[in-house]
């Protein structure tokens, strides 16, 4: 980079003073190279911003106990992690600069935030406890507490001060968290499948009340008395292991001396931050990377995982490219190979590549209005009318959204496919006519494999796009919260209706939209990190089967 | 108690639907002065049942409407699939403003609001159905003034909110554009830098009714896409002053204490609502489709019960904002029947 003209070894000999460079071109070579520089520099910087904040979010910090004077003089104390140092804004003309920290307090159900400013200069002390604990818990956040004592449910009471204290906390967590798995399967398994059976025969029933089927309606009755039964049952296994996540209890006191109580089923992990090596931390770091990739969003998404959205926005950009492809494909070989060129292909042709330039919101718009209230709205009407006004397919869901894309990415696959066809040398189709082959012939098995390479190329650009676009989504079916995924186990498998979450709105969502923007800050970046991840998987797989095809293909110029 | 109930219904009874905005607080100070003011900190009424889950309740859920009460819904809507597996919610929330075309078009059974529907809206749902929507009051927020944590304010009448805010100011202030026409001789030609939201939103519209007599908001004001927006735009600017639903305050805002003239000016607080010192205070509402005579729809119904719930309102208390007396509370529930 610092020699990027290397003069050719036959240069000729410099003609005149001052016009040297210019005639060899180098300043131009080096603007080039800046540019490229420049390029790099910026791609490499957001990156690294990206990944170190998004990394950092789950790597256990020191927590600090501070002693802070208030206005008054009072001494208080606090506990908690230092997220961000700045300098104090005073606006006052006499004013000193000093600092201070955003600090982490968490105990959110304590002192109803969970951050808090303090001014580095109201410090009288500050001190790294080794035995203060960091709790993440089901609801309100972290917790940062001193134990005291373990109240099991068979009344043996635990002090903290004992050596089996924190091993005998931990098990009584594992179990919970295990009882917790065993609930989720109840209820939404076990629950699940009931409920859905309930549906169908409440369906039947209306249908054998229109119909004044008396017969039928008291089989549907007795049939789904017996479901009920079932219900209840399961009901009050789920209701009995839930009694049980609060049987024990553990004691526990904040930095400031307030003593709380918080049943140990909804703990879900304590550390020892402080008193922890850098093989636990990131043992801690890895369990903590693992919990967001695969957890589901708890606390209006501002804690526990994301795994909905990953699974949303993977599901939506597959089945955009499964609706892309063909059609996209299917266009461009008619306009190329089929149609006559000529003034109105050529407008066809300048209407597909101003469709690429087309705001993407005009798409969502366009998709709000035909899929979702006219082709779903009459869906509806057709084939789900008893259960209106609840809508089915007359709202967003994924279906529609994957459509809208679909429609979005359409030019970007016109185009690639276009050009990979008029890349296929003339001599090879004319081969093929020459052996016989009819038109359509020699496209299926010469010109369409050949050009394999350069379609897929335009397919991963459509993925690409599909997959970091928001906007439109926001219209057609992407919601906040959908904890329900679009594929599942109970019939029919694929709920093309449902409403998905997905990655690049939940970004926005947390940036912009959620209760504490503090908070959701570390979360904006590790999610951004992970979009960025899931379209460079998608893309990798792409190229490499494009590759692939390539080689067996020799032949394209492409 | 019984003068408690009275005065609500009798209130409830004599406000139209396009006028109960308006006079939401006044009905608040109603049941405040009837004796029913709680003490910090901010408890469930006790009167508020809990909630107990029924059976066969399942299905699709949606909700479309306000971003103010996208986190509450949020919440609710984790609580409510704990004790309904089988329910599949699903939230947006983009602006209130989005709820009465999603109620009306059938994409949702909840609309969730900030400010109660405007008569044009509900017109537009009586010429679909035939009937009006079904208000449905769940929380009380205190939509608040957030100016930076460390600019020493010590409080605003709502006539200089509305010099601050208004273009064409309606309360007939003089125009406020720097700090130091506020008070703050430190702060000599620092001129005040606006946050507000976009026109989808009902805090927008409550903001323009009920502190600008809805007057324009001045062509400075910088809109933004949701309260959390607004907040974060305060916290890193400290000339900067927005108005957002106080379950958005964050450590790094402070939120103003507000009065109707100078001198008495009352915190955010819930006594404060309740009693009618806070000046903007209001409701929060869910609107349904509800056919008179008919019953809701039983997955809609238990919703709503369960926000009414002590487990609902509890939550409610958890994002920030208020919880409802009992009598409101009963009042909805009356109601669903």
């Amino acid at each position: 980079m610092t020699d990027p003209a290397p003069t050719p070894a036959n240069a000729p000999v410099v003609p005149a003073k001052g016009r040297a460079h210019s005639l060899l071109g180098e300043p131009k070579v080096w603007f080039c190279a800046m540019g490229l520089t420049l390029g790099l520099l910026m791609v490499i910087g957001l990156l690294s911003l990206i990944i170190v904040e998004g990394v950092s979010v789950f790597w256990p910090r020191q927590v600090l106990e501070l002693d802070v004077k208030d206005a008054s003089g009072k001494i208080q104390t606090v506990a908690g992690e230092i997220r961000k140092e700045q300098a104090k804004r005073d606006v006052s003309p006499d004013a000193t600069i000093h600092h201070e920290w955003l600090f982490f307090t968490g105990n959110k159900d304590v002192t109803g935030s969970a951050f808090r400013f303090v001014d580095a200069q109201a410090i009288a002390d500050q001190r790294m406890p080794k035995d203060i604990i960091v709790a993440e818990r089901m609801e309100y956040g972290d917790s940062i507490f001193y134990p005291v004592s373990l109240k099991l449910a068979d009344g043996t009471e635990i002090a903290a001060s004992e050596g089996s204290f924190l091993a005998k906390l931990r098990a009584k967590i594992a179990e919970g968290n295990a009882r917790r798995d065993q609930i989720h399967t109840i209820e939404a398994d076990q629950i699940g499948e009931i409920n859905d059976r309930v549906r169908k025969l409440e369906i039947e029933r209306r249908k054998a009340i229109t119909d004044d089927d008396t017969k039928l309606l008291a089989e549907l009755d007795a049939a789904r008395a017996d479901v009920q039964k079932e219900y209840e049952t399961l009901a009050a296994k789920a209701g009995e292991l839930r009694k049980q996540m609060s049987a024990d209890v553990l004691n526990y006191r904040l930095a400031d001396g307030t003593a709380r109580q918080q049943a140990v089923g909804d703990l879900l992990r304590v550390e020892h931050p402080n008193a922890m090596s850098w093989w636990e931390k990131f043992g801690v770091f890895l369990h903590n990377g693992w919990d967001f990739l695969t957890g589901a969003p708890r606390e209006a998404n501002t804690e526990g995982g994301i795994f909905p959205a990953i699974f949303g926005t993977f599901v939506m950009t597959l089945l955009m490219s499964v609706i892309v492809t063909p059609l996209g494909v299917i266009a461009a070989i008619y306009l190329r190979e089929y149609a006559r060129q000529g003034l109105l292909v050529q407008m066809v042709r300048i209407s597909v590549n101003n469709l690429a330039g087309v705001p993407s919101i005009v798409f969502g718009v366009f998709g709000l209005g035909f899929f979702v209230y006219s082709v779903g709205g009459s869906l509806d009407r057709w084939f789900f009318s008893d259960v209106l006004p609840t809508p089915t397919f007359g709202t967003g869901g994924i279906l529609w959204a994957s459509l809208t894309l679909a429609l979005l990415a359409l030019p970007v696959v016109i185009v690639a496919t276009e050009e990979a066809l008029v890349a296929v040398p003339r001599g090879v189709r004319e081969a093929a006519m020459a052996c016989g082959a009819s038109k359509w012939q020699s496209i299926q098995r010469i010109v369409l494999p050949s050009a394999l390479p350069g379609i897929l190329t335009g397919v991963v650009l459509a993925m690409a796009r599909g997959a970091g676009e928001v906007a439109p989504l926001m219209l057609v079916g992407v919601v906040k919260l959908a904890p329900s995924l679009p594929l599942d186990f109970t019939a029919p498998f694929i709920h093309a209706e449902r409403k998905f979450m997905h990655l690049g709105f939940h970004i926005y969502d947390l940036g912009f939209q959620s209760p504490d923007s503090e908070a959701a800050k570390p979360m904006v970046f590790a999610t951004t990190l992970l979009l960025i991840l899931l379209v460079v998987a998608m893309n990798v797989a792409a190229i490499s089967l494009r590759n692939h095809l390539r080689k067996k293909y020799a032949v394209s110029t492409f | 108690m019984k003068l408690n109930r009275m005065l609500s219904r009798i209130i409830n009874q004599t406000v139209t639907n396009s006028r109960r905005s308006a006079l939401a607080v006044t009905a608040l100070a109603a049941v405040a002065i009837a004796g029913n003011a709680n003490s910090a900190p901010v408890e469930v009424d006790a009167a508020i049942p809990e909630y107990k889950t029924v059976s066969g309740v399942g299905g699709n859920l949606n909700s479309i409407g306000s971003d103010t009460l996208n986190n509450l819904m949020t919440l609710w809507a984790e609580s409510f699939k704990a004790a309904y597996p089988n329910v599949n919610i699903q939230i947006e929330g983009k602006g209130s403003a989005t709820a009465p075309p999603a109620l009306i078009e059938g994409t949702a059974q909840l609309g969730p609001m900030s400010r109660s529907m405007k008569q044009e809206e509900i017109d537009a749902f009586e010429k679909k159905f035939g009937y009006k929507p079904t208000e449905i009051k769940v929380s009380i927020d205190a939509l608040a003034v957030f100016a930076h944590k460390d600019n020493p304010i010590k409080g605003l009448t709502m006539q200089q909110v509305d010099s601050i805010f208004s273009s064409t100011r309606k309360s007939g202030g003089q125009d406020i554009a720097s700090w130091d026409q506020l008070g703050l001789s430190d702060w000599a030609g620092r001129s005040i830098s606006l946050y507000g939201r976009n026109s989808a939103s009902g805090t927008y519209g409550f903001f323009k009714e009920h502190a600008m007599a809805k007057g324009d908001f001045k062509a400075t004001v910088k809109e933004q896409p949701g309260s959390s927006a607004v907040v974060q735009g305060v916290s890193s600017d400290i000339y900067g002053i927005g108005y957002s639903g106080i379950g958005y305050a964050t450590a790094g805002v402070r939120a103003v204490p507000l009065g109707t003239e100078a001198g008495s000016f009352a915190e955010a607080t819930y006594e404060n609502c309740l009693d009618g010192s806070y000046p903007m205070a209001r409701f929060l509402f869910i609107y349904i489709n509800k056919k008179p005579g008919a019953a809701v729809d039983p997955l809609t119904a238990e919703f709503v019960r369960f926000v009414l719930s002590k487990a609902g309102q509890q939550i409610v208390i958890k994002d920030g904002y208020f919880p409802v007396p009992a009598e409101i509370a009963n009042e909805a529930l009356e109601q669903l029947k």
